[in-house]
């Protein structure tokens, strides 16, 4: 009996820290999030009313939440696109294992490591109506180009240094997955005669269908969430035309002090982000399952 | 995992000399130098004037160059670079510290245990890995205040901590299930308690796991902007290198002399343990961005 409960004391022991801190950091906020949904606080009153489901009617209602939402969708979608596309592309050209490659690899990785906050002040000075490039240009004589100062101008370089500082992730996780396709198998097309064409798209590029839903959905789920790089980009301007998701619930909950209004839209934002997240799940499960087949 | 290793094995062997591979290589040079231009006028940009950075962006004349705005971006009195280093340094060894301490234990207990409650308490870490934090944080700002630990270092590094638990937990407890527990017990049996026996067996052996995380969490920790500018907020005067750059830079952002060195001082270290550890540094960043 005795034994039984230090048994039981030791096991609590370990879970316990993690739990307790687990719970009070995250369980309890993202209640606390629903429950404040719910409400009308603003951050300060020291009891908000309870407004049902108003909040999530106005959402549907704000013309800068569905323009944030679209924006977000936006930059997700043509995001994921070219992530996989260039990913893809590049793991075939710096596969194999030459020290030329393996420096490729680096120069196309490295702008993972910088924080997206320095990424965006970087090319907001290279971009920006006074950058770098502008003011070469004009030193040229040439007009200059209104990278951030236009609203699809804006949009469209947001996309492109998203891209530029992430693609390098894609590339490593299609690297690791062209090393499970069967050399067996290319040795086999080999052998058949066909052409690197053929072989890419019947043996190479069914191998990596796991690889392929996987990156996909993952680089969904990162750009869903894009921030920093807004904040130190474009300040989600012009005229809010860059502003995204996660960009408008911090400001709602913070500047405009409209935290049960935020609230809804965080719960919103979650609910997609962990559907997606499951949907990875699953697909990384049946992925592994046709790994192992 | 196995599909998140650096991949170092050849499958296809380029030729030398052979055209085909000759346009390869000239693509990717084109390639990488796009990639570069960015840290190229970042790094020679530190060391010019606004004219002479506006008017030749791309120009290297050694006798234009200067240190005086390095200087001054590592003196400035909106960000003292220095602290920001110290506290960043101070938050990312804390973090990873209580990180191992927390997470190491309860994975422990979730491999070696077959019980139906442990399976759920491992899915409901898991489940933390969907929430984004820069959603998280707005409703942990007023946990915080209930606790007494906004605004403060302890706040910051438990929630900071909190996020890097269901990541950790999920690789360790994948990585200790492949650790025989034959071990632990011939160790069991010699008297040791279960704290000795993970301490002084397991987590040993758990090295390759940990030291990904590490890395992860170091990265993921110096780099945070949104996290640390709310928990901490300007009224702490408290600056990581993140958001003293932030602090230093919106202000001024049309002032290149301020922008470039300031941002050059804030990624320095980083890419120099990029460069001395490029491959682990790779997989563990890797492993992370799979963590959804």
């Amino acid at each position: 009996m005795r034994a039984r409960l230090t048994t039981n004391l030791t096991t609590l022991s370990m879970v316990g820290p993690a739990l307790v801190l687990f719970v009070v950091m995250l369980v309890v906020p993202v209640g606390l999030s629903l429950y404040l949904s719910l409400t009308d606080w603003d951050g300060y009153s020291a009891n908000p009313a309870f407004v049902g489901l108003k909040n999530y009617v106005s959402l549907t209602h704000s013309a800068e939440a569905i323009r944030a939402g679209w924006v977000t969708l936006l930059i997700a979608a043509i995001g994921t696109v070219l992530l996989s596309v260039l990913g893809l592309g590049f793991a075939l050209l710096v596969n194999g294992a030459s020290r030329l490659n393996a420096f490729f690899r680096i120069v196309l990785f490295y702008p993972h490591v910088l924080s997206a906050l320095v990424v965006g002040f970087l090319w907001s000075a290279v971009l920006g109506t006074s950058g770098v490039v502008n003011g070469w240009l004009t030193s040229k004589g040439t007009e200059v180009l209104p990278f951030l100062s236009d609203p699809k101008w804006a949009l469209a370089s947001l996309i492109a240094v998203l891209v530029w500082a992430g693609f390098g992730v894609n590339v490593v996780l299609y690297l690791a997955g062209l090393q499970t396709v069967s050399k067996d198998l290319l040795e086999a097309a080999r052998i058949d005669g066909a052409s690197k064409q053929q072989t890419f798209f019947n043996v190479t590029l069914p191998a990596l269908a796991p690889v392929v839903t996987v990156n996909l959905v993952l680089s969904l789920v990162t750009l869903l969430k894009t921030y920093d790089l807004v904040v130190s980009l474009t300040g989600g301007g012009p005229a809010g035309s860059t502003q995204t998701a996660a960009y408008l619930i911090l400001w709602d909950s913070f500047h405009n002090n409209a935290l049960g209004f935020g609230s809804a839209q965080s719960v919103v934002l979650m609910v997609i982000t962990a559907g997606l997240a499951l949907t990875v799940a699953r697909l990384r499960a049946r992925a592994d399952r046709g790994v192992q087949a | 995992m196995s599909a998140l290793r650096m991949p170092r094995v050849a499958t296809v062997q380029f030729k030398p000399f052979r055209a085909k591979g000759w346009g390869r290589v000239a693509f990717l040079v084109v390639t990488s130098v796009l990639m570069l231009v960015p840290m190229y006028l970042l790094i020679v940009s530190a060391f010019k004037s606004q004219q002479d950075i506006l008017q030749h962006p791309f120009s290297l004349s050694p006798d234009q160059l200067t240190t005086e705005y390095l200087r001054k971006a590592a003196t400035n009195p909106d960000f003292n670079i220095g602290k920001g280093y110290a506290v960043t340094i101070l938050f990312v060894v804390s973090v990873n510290v209580l990180s191992v301490a927390l997470a190491g234990p309860v994975s422990y207990v979730i491999a070696r245990r077959s019980e139906r409650r442990y399976r759920m308490l491992l899915l409901l870490f898991v489940a933390g890995t969907f929430i984004p934090s820069q959603v998280l944080v707005i409703p942990v700002v007023y946990t915080l205040k209930f606790l007494g630990l906004m605004g403060t270092i302890p706040g910051f590094v438990l929630f900071e901590t909190t996020l890097t638990l269901p990541f950790s937990i999920f690789l360790y407890a994948g990585y200790i299930m492949t650790i025989p527990a034959s071990l632990d017990e011939a160790a069991a049996v010699d008297g040791a308690g279960k704290h000795r026996v993970f301490w002084s067996i397991v987590f040993p052996l758990m090295k390759p796991a940990v030291v990904t995380m590490v890395i992860l969490n170091t990265f993921s920790v110096w780099n945070d902007f949104v996290n640390p500018q709310i928990i901490l907020g300007p009224g702490s005067g408290l600056y990581t290198v993140t958001t003293g750059v932030y602090a230093a830079v919106s202000q001024y952002s049309t002032d290149y002399t301020v922008v470039f060195p300031t941002l050059l001082l804030a990624v320095a270290p980083l890419l120099v343990v990029f460069v001395l550890l490029q491959r682990h540094v790779i997989s563990g960043l890797t492993a992370g961005a799979t963590k959804g």
